[in-house]
């Protein structure tokens, strides 16, 4: 996608927050936007997000990305982009550990489970993740063309310094009971990097939560962006590195219901949330996270689209409205200018009919 | 596959002012409704377990959560202070803008009295006028063709008598020209004048008429004006010329001519052996001219 020319107090960011096989979420999002003629100028991914907005940013143009994207999420829900590296009754009883229970321990285990998928491969460094990457690489390298990154939306990513599995896992149940937050993701412009970091780097933000294997980038250990800065989500949407850009006009998706980043944190933007107007719920738990199936998937997609056009409608009336009444001051302000002249003009008028 | 939104949006031609994000306090405004909605909904979920309260007590998430709405709330309280306060200005300026329409408005409407009682006037003034030179075009038509009537009289009457006196009449008795004479002129131009024109105008043309009548009976009869003779003579036959194809003619057209009532065109066109008893038996140019212009034309403007 060409870069705009637009100055950056105008140009508007798009941030793709991380969520597993919710990002079809995002889908529905993008649809809407471009049925909208909403312009994005950059985008900011973390987990799925990051694989979305990399498909994005190397598509020519925000129309062709989404519907490549559609595409691509519609073929995940045909064929599942998960291959299993462990034997099948191992993953059935990690999901339904991860959804059986009802109280908020689940959500808990869930949360830290899932953002924890590339620490639980990382306990084990020398081994492949639970779960295999190659299906959904392959779908990758048929949408995301790489060539085209370069001179397409500038794109950042989020990546979390793993520190290793144990302890990512307990940082992130730390964060989450609200004792102590997680170290701060770090955001990575895929663009300044060299053509063969750039997809290892993808990989390793966009590793999917649950049981992939974490990215080695020069001798460090990264994993699923969305774990840093976990209470205030700051890994899993990344807003900053498009602030950074000096971009102020940010629309920020999320993928969780009721999610605590807060815009607050970011008094200078002017953002714009698209958050879900019924829960992303479908089964709840991991079962969500990894859902690659064609309910869901179609399902998310459609309630991206209508969230976003409820939302998108809502901001354009209020603004056409605000707009309609200053043009209509202005109007009526450059009326009431001509008004001196046709005093003048009817006083000579009236002058000419009164002279005796 | 992904299904239109059933709102009207996307028909609506403004939509393209969202190309870019409005101010903020526009987006912090709307958008707001969307955090709070999205709290409340999780929030009124988690109300009923005592697990998931415990929780959210405990991590501080319940009040992280309360504290994101009261936020988008007080963002929401600001952007409607904002908004109120710019609709109040514009409100403020609309009421100034009406009340100085109104003034003018008001002035206007004088203006337009002013300018519709000139027009009354005018039309008035235009309607009086018109009358006025109605009057006076038809006058001067009047008067145009009363020129161009007269003129045709004198033209009429020089010509009828330039021929008596160049003997065109000469085949006829001396009263038979007379009457020849006056009858032609009475139904041409200077008879329609005659009975058109003012009896004073009618009078002055009758006595100019009448000299010159009077001046073709001397030359033609060598006396004096006033000279009388004896009225055969008047209406003796000419030796020369055709009378008898012009006595038809003559009679025909002095048809109306009774004995008793018009004694000289009655002698003149028939030339009775016997006079009428009312008709002289002596008589002079200036008494046979006189006496043929009362009995052809004075009589039918009495």
């Amino acid at each position: 996608m060409t870069h705009t020319s637009r100055p950056p107090s105008r140009r508007t960011g798009l941030v793709l927050s991380g969520g597993g096989a919710k990002g079809a979420y995002q889908v529905g999002i993008l649809k809407s936007l471009v049925e909208n003629n909403i312009q994005v100028d950059a985008v900011a991914g973390a987990s799925i997000g990051a694989l979305n907005a990399a498909v994005l940013a190397s598509a020519p143009t925000l129309k062709e990305g989404t519907a490549r994207l559609e595409e691509l999420w519609l073929s995940l829900a045909a064929s599942p982009p998960l291959k299993h590296n462990l034997p099948g009754y191992l993953h059935l009883v990690l999901n339904a550990g991860m959804t059986m229970a009802s109280g908020p321990f689940s959500n808990l285990l869930a949360r830290t489970t899932t953002s924890a998928g590339l620490a639980l491969a990382s306990i084990h460094q020398h081994r492949p993740g639970l779960l295999s990457q190659d299906p959904l690489q392959a779908l990758m390298g048929k949408y995301f063309v790489q060539e085209n990154i370069a001179k397409g939306l500038p794109l950042y990513v989020s990546v979390f310094k793993s520190h290793g599995a144990f302890r990512d896992i307990a940082d992130a149940t730390l964060a989450e009971i609200g004792i102590r937050d997680t170290a701060p993701s770090e955001f990575i412009h895929i663009q300044a990097l060299p053509a063969d970091e750039q997809q290892k780097v993808l990989l390793a933000s966009s590793a999917l939560p649950v049981l992939f294997a974490a990215e080695n980038i020069d001798k460090q250990q990264y994993t699923d962006g969305g774990l840093g800065g976990w209470q205030k989500s700051q890994g899993n949407t990344p807003i900053t590195p498009l602030l950074q850009a000096g971009i102020t006009d940010i629309i920020v998706t999320h993928l969780s219901d009721a999610s605590l980043w807060s815009r607050h944190d970011f008094p200078q933007a002017t953002v714009l949330e698209i958050r879900p107007h019924t829960s992303m719920a479908r089964d709840g738990g991991a079962s969500d996270l990894l859902g690659f199936d064609a309910e869901k998937i179609t399902s998310w997609i459609q309630q991206g689209y209508n969230d976003t056009q409820t939302t998108v409608h809502r901001l354009a009336e209020i603004n056409t409205a605000r707009t309609s009444l200053r043009m209509s001051e202005q109007r009526i302000e450059a009326q009431l200018q001509t008004f001196p002249v046709l005093d003048k003009e009817m006083a000579a008028a009236m002058a000419r009919i009164n002279k005796p | 596959m992904i299904q239109a939104s059933p709102s009207a949006w996307q028909d609506d031609p403004l939509s393209s002012m969202l190309s870019a994000l409005p101010e903020k306090f526009i987006v912090d405004f709307a958008n707001g409704i969307d955090v709070v909605r999205d709290h409340n909904a999780l929030q009124r979920q988690r109300e009923n377990s005592m697990y998931m309260r415990l929780f959210d007590g405990i991590t501080g998430q319940g009040q992280k959560r309360q504290n994101a709405i009261n936020a988008s709330l007080a963002d929401g309280l600001d952007g409607a202070l904002t908004w109120l306060t710019e609709l109040t200005g514009s409100l403020s300026r609309s009421n100034r803008t009406i009340e100085l329409v109104q003034a003018k408005v008001a002035t206007l409407q004088g203006n337009l009295t002013a300018v519709a009682h000139y027009s009354a006037d005018t039309r008035e003034q235009l309607a009086r006028l018109t009358q006025d030179l109605t009057r006076k075009i038809d006058s001067l038509a009047h008067d145009v063709a009363r020129l161009d009537l007269l003129q045709r009289a004198e033209l009429q009457r020089d010509l009828v008598l330039s021929k008596w006196k160049a003997g065109r009449f000469s085949m006829l008795p001396i009263a038979g020209r007379c009457y020849a004479t006056l009858e032609e002129l009475r139904w041409g131009d200077f008879g329609h004048f005659y009975r058109q024109t003012t009896p004073a105008r009618r009078a002055e043309h009758l006595e100019l008429l009448e000299n010159l009548v009077v001046a073709q009976l001397v030359a033609d009869a060598n006396i004096y004006s006033s000279q009388r003779q004896d009225s055969r003579l008047w209406l003796a036959i000419a030796p020369a010329g055709d009378y008898a194809g012009m006595q038809p003619a003559l009679a025909y057209l002095g048809d109306w001519a009774q004995p008793e009532q018009s004694p000289f065109v009655y002698s003149a066109v028939n030339l009775p052996q016997t006079l009428p008893p009312n008709m002289p038996r002596l008589c002079s140019p200036v008494r046979l001219s006189h006496a043929m212009l009362e009995e052809v034309l004075v009589r039918e403007t009495q």
